[in-house]
């Protein structure tokens, strides 16, 4: 039996890594920006690297019935396209499946 | 579209909600929480009386601490049945105002109508206070008489009594200060042909704030994920299409995070640039914190595919 105090943790160790790089901050930013005329776009940066983007963006095309992307950025990372307002939707899906606590999200726009 | 525009605000304003009594119920969550958290923390130390579990047994507190402040933020919520019900979805202004004097969370007004109702719930809580206070006062006089003429333990609920009245006696300020708002003109938001939207008072209103245009206006294009300047007639104009209440949701947001103390809620203020970082200065209680700074962070490419790559190109 191991005892788990013993080990070497440093519970720290997760907030000097993202305060290390000023992008990720730690939050899920989810975006709206208006396109040509009516139409909207809404952009979900932040997610965890860990995360298989192709598939969460396959998932929400389905279940919000909208086009999405995932789009390579040099300074934030994978970045989460959807059309139109999804900010609503996307921040349920994302708490509802547990890949995002709550807190974590910072919804921007109008 | 257009539906889902206008049913967004009224979506936003239950959230803002949310966010907005997020102080409040921190602070009525704390006195329970920490009694609750302690206890696991008490009972970790006799267990394993290491150093490495005094930090873990704090993590698990500030896990509690979050957990706990969502409780109470449903628990306010469904308090708040009223306010909640009566934000309407519609768009006209009566109801707008409406909504606006419900919406207690962020202590800011974008319209004059209000003062008439104002008045009435200020007099309405003086008159409760009044009602109150005499209730306490009697109490009170039975209380000390009780205190007097015995020398038994004072009961809890003598003590919060007491120092409230000494509080209430020494700074009636406080009592009608929570409801003291900060009334300001709304924005006045016109379209400009189909593409572009003007901002009339955008400079008016950044000297209501007290605040500088460049940062204000940082702020709103970042929010609105779009570009726009200051023309000479001292407008904004922004790119895109955008109603009154959109703008005003961006604002209130604004003001929640660059102007009120975060404290005490005092828009008397000052925004201080220290080395990288924007701090808060609060002049009525003298608080001082570092906000956020404005990033626009992500901006999708949104304009004509072959606009872009001859850019490129
Ligand atoms: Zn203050």
């Amino acid at each position: 039996m191991s005892i788990q105090n013993l080990n070497t943790f440093d519970p720290f160790a997760d907030a000097i890594k993202s305060s290390e790089d000023d992008v990720q901050d730690g939050l899920v930013h989810v975006r709206i920006q208006q396109r040509n005329g009516r139409k909207t776009l809404t952009t979900i940066q932040g997610l965890s690297s860990e995360y298989d983007l192709k598939k969460i963006v396959r998932a929400c095309k389905k279940e919000f019935a909208c086009n999405g992307t995932v789009v390579e950025h040099p300074e934030y990372g994978e970045v989460l396209q959807l059309q139109g307002d999804q900010r609503e939707n996307i921040c349920q899906w994302l708490t509802k499946s547990g890949l995002v606590k709550p807190e974590q999200l910072k919804v921007h726009g109008f | 579209m257009d539906d889902e525009m206008i049913f967004d605000p009224s979506l936003k304003k239950k959230k803002k909600k949310k966010t907005g009594f997020d102080m409040e119920a921190a602070l009525a969550g704390e006195p329970s929480e920490t009694t609750s958290a302690e206890v696991p923390a008490e009972t970790g130390d006799v267990d394993v009386p290491e150093d490495d579990s005094l930090d873990l047994d704090n993590f698990g507190k500030k896990k509690k601490k979050k957990k706990k402040t969502f409780f109470n933020l449903e628990e306010l919520e469904s308090a708040l049945p009223e306010a909640k019900d009566e934000a309407p979805p519609a768009e006209e202004p009566e109801h707008q105002d409406e909504e606006l004097i419900d919406d207690l969370d962020l202590d800011i007004d974008f319209t004059r109508t209000k003062k008439k109702k104002k008045k009435k719930n200020l007099d309405e809580i003086f008159a409760e206070e009044d009602v109150r206070g005499g209730e306490e006062q009697e109490r009170d006089e039975d209380q000390n008489g009780e205190w007097h003429g015995s020398d038994r333990d004072y009961t809890y609920d003598e003590l919060l009594e007491r120092v409230f009245d000494i509080m209430r006696e020494k700074n009636p300020s406080m009592v009608s200060g929570k409801k003291q708002k900060f009334i300001m003109r709304p924005p006045q938001v016109v379209r400009i042909g189909t593409k572009k939207t003007s901002f009339a008072n955008f400079t008016e209103i950044c000297k209501t704030l007290h605040r500088q245009p460049k940062h204000l206006l940082d702020f709103l294009l970042a929010e609105l994920g779009t570009s726009g300047s200051v023309d000479g007639n001292s407008q904004l104009i922004i790119k895109g299409r955008f109603q009154q209440k959109q703008i005003e949701n961006v604002l209130r947001r604004y003001i929640k995070e660059y102007v009120t103390c975060h404290t005490c809620r005092s828009p008397d203020t000052i925004l201080q640039k220290d080395t990288r970082l924007f701090f808060l200065q609060c002049e009525t209680c003298g608080s001082r914190c570092s906000v956020a700074s404005i990033k626009s962070g992500f901006q999708a490419v949104t304009g004509k595919r072959a606009a872009m790559r001859a850019k490129t190109a």
